[in-house]
């Protein structure tokens, strides 16, 4: 059995099926997870300086010159590689005084901090297998997102004290701005509801905790709240919707989760899709107390320092991207700003970033090419346990530029 | 996209002649939507000219039950993002495999209904499924919890 | 040559939903320079009803603009997507449209195009000779 890196399930019953080297058949993962397994072998990232393709050494080395010239590098990226690689990387930064930076300041690092803090409680999957019975997706389309997250870890599977199945055992609530594949699933024992905004239904469940009838949804919260009292075990999925609705201001669903909290148990747990996000912060912050944009010069974290305001405000002369793909997945207008700085790119598959950096460096597929541990996205570490061995992978190529500094 | 008997029945010669060994015609209609009767044990359809426009309009209705399964079932797997609800769902993976397909972990049984491959839903022993058979119940667990349509039966 | 009524079309003002599309994930592992990655991703999900109402087709391929931005993208019918609005898969073609101050729900405009489906090899392009 094998464990799928793909996102931040990280599901461990994978099984697979090699010929002549490669994965040949997989089983049990979902579309995303399996395709991860069976394109072992597609776009590959190749060495390269300036574009042209390189001896691994010479890139190597240009990677390290980079490094070791910089007056301010930012390193970003590390959601998809594994702690070891992420401690490396944190080592690297600290000693050249660099900022250190990953997908989770415009994802879900707010909620992971959240919990590490205890502003908010939070649980494990396997607790909320055994308990949970209401169950609210906000803001996410786990369907598409995290595929195997109702089947595997909440709505649908029997566990602990949750025996009868989904209908009778669980209760769904998905609140989205659309009718997402996710909240089609929301029918008997269920409600969906289309959220213009999530401030305004927030209100509606504190107003009714408080005894006034709620301004949004006159019927459907009370019966929510009266069927989480009812279960006595009850959990909050928040995704990316749920943090782009609340626009950086968490204080009102720390306030409903507290009042909520005096009626039944009611946990938090971040649905995001980065397999190692919460890897990345956890490890941070026990080194610095803070979970992302942190700088090791100014020993603090800000938003200054989040990756896209570093490049925006010219504060970088270099960047070493490490399993992130910012041209993809960040506003162009800053990532562009990658073309103009020497840009190190350590990856195992060919991205939009590589092409304009100065240096790549290809890496392992983690998870199929190489081990290591990883974090979910409720906290539980997980150890990988790879198809295959590679020599050249994340944490290998860390070591290496490591050597010069 | 299920096909209905009612349907089969208005492109049948409806003169209940009981060839087919039926009483109706919409008997009939209803044992061919299940395959106990095949759509050529209508012998006056093909042998008498005037249904054969009927005829082809009928078997062109009929033709997505030669890709169905015995229990009518039909899996779109472009349309399936392997999320594994139908799997865990099924009352006879439940029952009977209730460590694995029943806890949400891929099943454990030694020939399941469902199992995912390469991501994807693929049917692996329909003879376990509970519309199968004579005394068949027409579960639809799978069908109702996958929000893509990748799952389909042709009665409805 | 037959009429193209489309060119008739005034131009539609939308809300445009970013999330994840499994379908396009599976195509980013296989390579983003692959025309399976442009396939899945270069695509503007409208609900059926709106879009017909709109007097867009499956298959047309629209410009859908932003502000001074604008790609072009095969239009697909789909009932998740928002009722009034589209939704799209989030990409380099979504980064390119969007701040975060409108990561997951921008506004935008579309219209006819008869162009093709923009590459993300031209969005690339256009980025970086930007000022």
């Amino acid at each position: 059995m094998h464990v799928c890196a793909g996102c931040s399930c990280l599901c461990d019953d994978i099984e697979v099926e090699i010929r002549d080297g490669s994965v040949s058949k997989v089983y049990n993962a979902c579309r995303r997870g399996a395709g991860i397994f069976l394109n072992t072998g597609s776009s590959r990232a190749e060495p390269k300086i300036d574009g042209d393709n390189a001896d691994f050494e010479k890139a190597v080395k240009g990677a390290q010159e980079i490094i070791q010239s910089s007056d301010s590098l930012v390193i970003y990226g590390l959601d998809t590689v594994t702690l070891e690689a992420q401690e490396l990387a944190i080592k690297l930064a600290e000693k050249k005084e660099a900022y250190i930076d990953d997908n989770s300041t415009f994802c879900l690092g707010d909620f992971v901090e959240m919990i590490l803090r205890k502003d908010i409680p939070s649980t494990t999957l396997e607790e909320v297998k055994n308990n949970a019975y209401v169950i609210f997706y906000w803001g996410t389309d786990p369907y598409h997102s995290l595929s195997r997250h109702l089947s595997r870890y909440t709505y649908y599977p029997r566990g602990g004290k949750r025996q009868r199945g989904y209908e009778e055992d669980r209760f769904l609530v998905v609140l989205d701005v659309r009718k997402t594949h996710t909240a089609k699933l929301a029918k008997k024992n269920a409600r969906f509801l289309k959220v213009d905004s999530d401030e305004e239904v927030m209100r509606g469940f504190i107003d009714a905790l408080e005894g006034r009838s709620p301004k949004v949804f006159q019927k459907d919260i009370p019966r929510i709240l009266k069927e989480m009292e009812k279960g006595g075990f009850n959990v909050i999925f928040g995704g990316l919707g749920l943090k782009y609705g609340l626009k950086g201001d968490y204080s009102i669903l720390k306030e409903m989760i507290r009042k909520m909290n005096e009626r039944s148990e009611v946990y938090f747990i971040p649905a995001g899709c980065h397999p190692n996000m919460r890897g990345f912060n956890e490890l941070l912050f026990e080194k610095t107390g803070y979970v992302n944009k942190y700088s090791f010069k100014d020993q603090t974290s800000s938003d200054e320092f989040a990756f896209h305001r570093l490049l925006e405000d010219g504060k970088v002369d270099a960047a070493l991207i490490i399993g992130s793909d910012p041209l993809n997945s960040l506003p162009l207008q800053y990532a562009r700003k990658l073309a103009d700085i020497n840009t190190v790119v350590v990856d195992p598959r060919e991205t939009f970033t590589g092409k304009i950096a100065k240096v790549v460096l290809p890496s392992s597929i983690a998870g199929i090419e190489g081990g290591g541990t990883m974090i979910g996205a409720d906290g539980t570490r997980i150890r990988l346990k790879p198809v295959f061995e590679r020599e050249i992978n994340d944490e290998y190529v860390l070591k290496r530029l490591l050597e010069v500094i | 996209m299920p096909i209905t008997p009612m349907e089969v029945y208005k492109l049948l010669p409806k003169t209940n002649c009981k060839k087919c060994g039926e009483q109706t015609c919409m008997a009939f209609a209803f044992k061919v939507i299940n395959r106990e009767k095949q759509i050529e044990e209508c012998t006056p359809l093909f042998q008498e000219e005037k249904y054969t426009r009927q005829k082809e309009k009928l078997l062109e209705l009929l033709e997505p039950l030669k890709e169905a399964t015995e229990t009518g079932l039909i899996v779109d797997e472009e349309k399936c993002t392997g999320c594994a609800n139908c799997i865990v769902v099924c009352p006879v993976h439940a029952s009977e495999d209730p460590y694995g397909s029943g806890s949400g972990f891929g099943p454990k049984m030694e020939d399941p209904i469902y199992r995912l491959e390469d991501g994807v839903l693929r049917i692996i022993n329909v003879k376990k499924c509970r519309r199968y058979g004579k005394n068949r119940i027409l579960c639809v667990a799978c069908r109702e919890n996958c929000p893509s349509d990748a799952i389909s039966f042709l009665e409805g | 040559m037959p009429l193209e009524f489309s060119r008739f079309l005034k131009k539609v003002s939308v809300e445009v939903v970013v999330g994840r599309w499994s379908f396009q994930v599976e195509a980013m592992d296989r390579g983003k320079f692959s025309d399976e990655f442009t396939e899945k991703s270069a695509v503007l999900y409208l609900n059926e009803e709106f879009g017909k109402s709109n007097g867009f087709r499956e298959g047309d391929i629209v410009r859908l603009t932003s502000g001074n931005k604008s790609v072009n993208l095969k239009v697909l019918f789909s009932d998740i997507a928002p009722e009034n609005g589209a939704f799209m898969p989030n990409s380099i073609y979504t980064s390119y449209l969007t701040d975060f101050s409108s990561f997951k729900r921008f506004r935008a405009t579309i219209e006819p195009s008869n162009d093709r489906i923009t590459k993300p090899e031209e969005i690339m392009q256009k980025v970086l000779s930007m000022d």
